[in-house]
């Protein structure tokens, strides 16, 4: 009997549990609901919102003020559309930047990436102390920019510096370190290659590592040398790395500011080089707003700049993928293609 | 990613720090006010001389604590004042301003204090008239008190001048000198073919003093930028480019000098010197690795006259806390009193008449500059200086439009014609006419 009275007995509850799903919840009930489903969101907003506030809105607010004239001390003029756009992309002094920017940037990106892989590839090869070798690989990474441009800046002075010293003692004249368009970029891309190659370099030793080691092993086995197990097994594995390594470079190698601009003292309207031998694309947008106090030009070159810096990062990413996935590694498409050819023969 | 992580770990401790910032900014602005403990900040430029005063300031005044900041030239305070102008906060509750760039700053002068309210035309009269005029704007807001004027003089290194043949003595220097700028460099001409060296460090500023000279420089007085067919402009230019033709320059960087080293391995010969110029020379001889023996004098001539470069303000900007703490201060320190001792430490010259005069009859000898009075000497330099009027942009035509142009004549790449082209050229591009 008890059993024939208990399933309405317990059967009532839940049609009024379901009842109680149609009726509004409790504050309570809503609360815990609106916790599961909106705590995550609360949990990464401070990144968004402090994003907004110093990524997105001064991004937004450099594109109202490139569409104005705009003082740098008198502020907000007449809204001139895209007319500061197109004078600068008339503007010979920018080009000019441009070109110093990508030399530089070449100067600096090639060696500094080639040499962190074989520094990687050094480090990678079981030394003994590694955290010694690694440290000291990172050390120049802790020096400010500043400091670096300083201490470089006085080493490649023309008339007494340590670099044409040095090349004096190999009887070789002195160069024109601060004065020759090429000179002068060499010596700012040597800053930047000793401050970031041991960085780029740690990185790369990081993803080196994961790459199992019997795959060397079996390469080895097979016959496979020294330099090709480090083409065909370790730039591919390291793959993602080196693009993101890549990446950032060329985002960093176009932003150089610190070092041109230091480099040469004398000019304090930040010209780079008595004739701008090495002004840069940012210390040209810098001269604009705070020497020749034009906001709205130099808010148009924030923008072609960061247009530029997208442009770059995509080409140097389908670039990098590329060479990094080597010729004989097919892409997946092929690969698909040939599975389902080798399915299709076994059935 | 890794950059996106870097991002937000700066972006979260850019974010703790505007927060401590806050807190802190509102801290002081309730609890050490009511103390009557005030901290004052100023921020100075070059070679201002006083640190002393600062410290007498503070036992003359207990309560009030002053945190000064030294930048090391005009044109880099320059960027420092305008970017904080621009940003609307930032500004020290004290800022020296210097003449060049003044232009610029009395396009926004309702951005500073006008001193009127703190009783500064009564003082008036202690200032040379013009320097007074030059801090007032267009509305009779007067927004500086005058710190120093620059008379100009010759800095000449004594042993330099032995070796050519020439007089060393101060007196003989100045006569053998007395003359306009093409019998300076009709002396120096002289030197070099006696000695192979160059006669100046660098041609920007020879520039820089003869255009400060002119009764109108860059701009007429009523403000009309006039470069391209200015006759007397391109008179001094051609003089100019004439003489570095014939190697009268070192082609010098300015501001380097080789790390000061061409100051002393007599690399040139003469040097035009500004009051506050000799700090500068001090300064780099110093960092050169020489001393008083070293040979630098000072001359009282300088061709074609008087001229007047530099010099500088102290105002109080809209933004300062204290402003009448501030204005206090900037007061004292522009006394005549104060002023010679500021010109004692830092070999620049008073703006006011009284410490003018001190300066002029103590005659106090300059140990470094071979016991020259320097003081005096200015006082004689200052005799009929007029202040020039300065445009908007009268540093982005001396640094941008004439610098690059200059420096190519210096090094040899172009000739005068071929420079005076790239400046004009220079000047339709930056500035626009």
């Amino acid at each position: 009997m008890t059993t024939t009275i208990r399933p309405p007995a317990s059967g009532t509850p839940t049609p009024q549990r379901r009842a109680a799903a149609s009726e509004p919840l409790t504050f309570r009930q809503r609360l815990s609901r609106f916790d599961v489903k909106a705590s995550p969101y609360f949990y990464v907003s401070p990144f968004f919102i402090l994003f907004a506030l110093v990524g997105l809105f001064p991004l937004i607010y450099t594109l109202v003020v490139s569409m104005h004239e705009w003082d740098l001390l008198k502020g907000q003029g007449p809204f001139v559309g895209f007319e500061n756009f197109v004078e600068i992309l008339g503007d010979s002094m920018f080009w000019n930047s441009i070109g110093n920017t990508i030399s530089i940037f070449l100067l600096s990106s090639i060696p500094q990436l080639t040499i962190a892989l074989i520094v990687a590839y050094l480090l990678d090869q079981g030394l003994r102390a590694p955290t010694f070798w690694r440290m000291s690989v990172l050390l120049p990474y802790i020096v400010t920019p500043v400091a670096v441009a300083i201490i470089f800046s006085s080493a490649f002075n023309e008339a007494d510096g340590l670099v044409n010293n040095l090349l004096n003692v190999f009887g070789i004249a002195d160069q024109q370190w601060k004065h020759d368009t090429f000179l002068s970029h060499v010596a700012i891309a040597t800053m930047v290659n000793f401050r970031w190659t041991g960085y780029n370099a740690l990185i790369l030793l990081a993803a080196m590592q994961s790459v199992p080691r019997d795959l060397y092993e079996s390469a080895a086995i097979d016959g496979a040398g020294a330099v090709r197990r480090f083409f065909s097994i370790t730039i591919p594995s390291i793959r993602p790395t080196l693009i993101f390594v890549i990446i950032t470079a060329t985002i960093g190698g176009l932003q150089i500011f610190a070092e041109p601009r230091l480099f040469d003292v004398s000019t304090a309207g930040g010209i780079g080089g008595s004739d701008r031998q090495f002004q840069t694309t940012v210390l040209f947008m810098w001269e604009l707003a705070f020497f020749r106090r034009d906001f709205g030009e130099a808010a148009a070159v924030a923008w072609l700049l960061f247009l530029l810096i997208v442009a770059f990062g995509l080409v140097n990413f389908l670039i990098s993928r590329r060479i990094a996935t080597g010729g004989d590694r097919p892409n997946r498409r092929t690969r698909r293609a040939r599975e389902r050819a080798t399915r299709g023969g076994a059935a | 990613m890794k950059l996106s992580r870097h991002t937000k770990v700066a972006v979260a401790i850019a974010g703790a720090a505007s927060i401590a910032l806050l807190a802190t900014a509102c801290s002081t602005g309730g609890g050490e006010e009511g103390d009557g403990d005030i901290t004052l900040t100023v921020t100075t430029f070059g070679t201002f001389g006083y640190d002393d005063l600062y410290t007498e300031y503070e036992e003359a005044n207990p309560g009030v604590t002053i945190e000064a900041t030294n930048i090391d030239t005009g044109g880099n305070a320059r960027t420092d004042a305008f970017t904080k102008l621009a940003a609307g906060s930032g500004l020290s509750d004290v800022v020296a301003i210097e003449e060049g760039w003044l232009g610029a700053i009395m396009e926004v002068s309702d951005q500073f204090v006008d001193l009127t309210d703190y009783g500064i035309a009564d003082r008036k009269s202690d200032w040379v008239d013009w320097k007074y005029e030059q801090a007032t704007d267009a509305d009779g807001r007067v927004i500086g008190y005058g710190t120093d004027i620059g008379p100009s003089g010759i800095c000449y290194n004594g042993p330099a001048l032995e070796a050519a043949g020439l007089p060393s003595d101060r007196e003989s220097v100045a006569e053998l000198l007395n003359g306009d700028w093409a019998h300076y460099f009709d002396v120096g001409r002289q030197y070099q073919q006696a000695t192979g060296k160059a006669w100046f460090d660098h041609s920007g500023f020879v520039w820089n003093s003869m255009v400060n000279q002119m009764p109108e420089g860059y701009y007429t007085s009523d403000g009309e930028l006039n470069v391209e067919d200015n006759a007397d402009l391109k008179a001094n230019f051609d003089l100019l480019s004439g003489a570095v033709g014939d190697g009268l320059s070192a082609a010098q960087a300015a501001w380097d000098w080789n790390g000061g080293k061409s100051f002393v391995d007599g690399t040139f010969a003469t040097f035009v010197c500004p009051g506050w110029m000799l700090g500068v020379v001090e300064g780099q001889v110093e960092t050169g690795g020489g001393d008083a023996s070293t040979g630098w004098d000072f001359a009282d001539v300088f061709p074609g006259g008087a001229a007047n470069w530099g010099g500088a303000f102290l105002s109080v900007p809209e933004s300062s806390e204290h402003k009448e703490e501030a204005a206090k201060l900037a007061d004292w320190l522009t006394q005549p009193e104060q002023q010679v001792k500021q010109s004692a430490a830092a070999g620049n010259f008073p703006s006011t008449l009284g410490a003018q005069e001190t300066l002029a009859s103590e005659a106090t000898p300059n140990e470094f500059f071979n016991g020259a009075p320097t003081g005096a000497i200015l006082a004689a330099r200052a005799e009929g200086v007029v202040a020039q009027f300065k445009g908007p942009d009268d540093s982005v035509i001396q640094e941008n439009v004439f610098g690059p142009a200059l420096s190519a004549l210096d090094r040899g790449e172009a000739d005068g014609t071929v420079a005076w082209d790239q400046a004009i050229e220079l000047l339709h591009e930056l500035v626009g006419e």
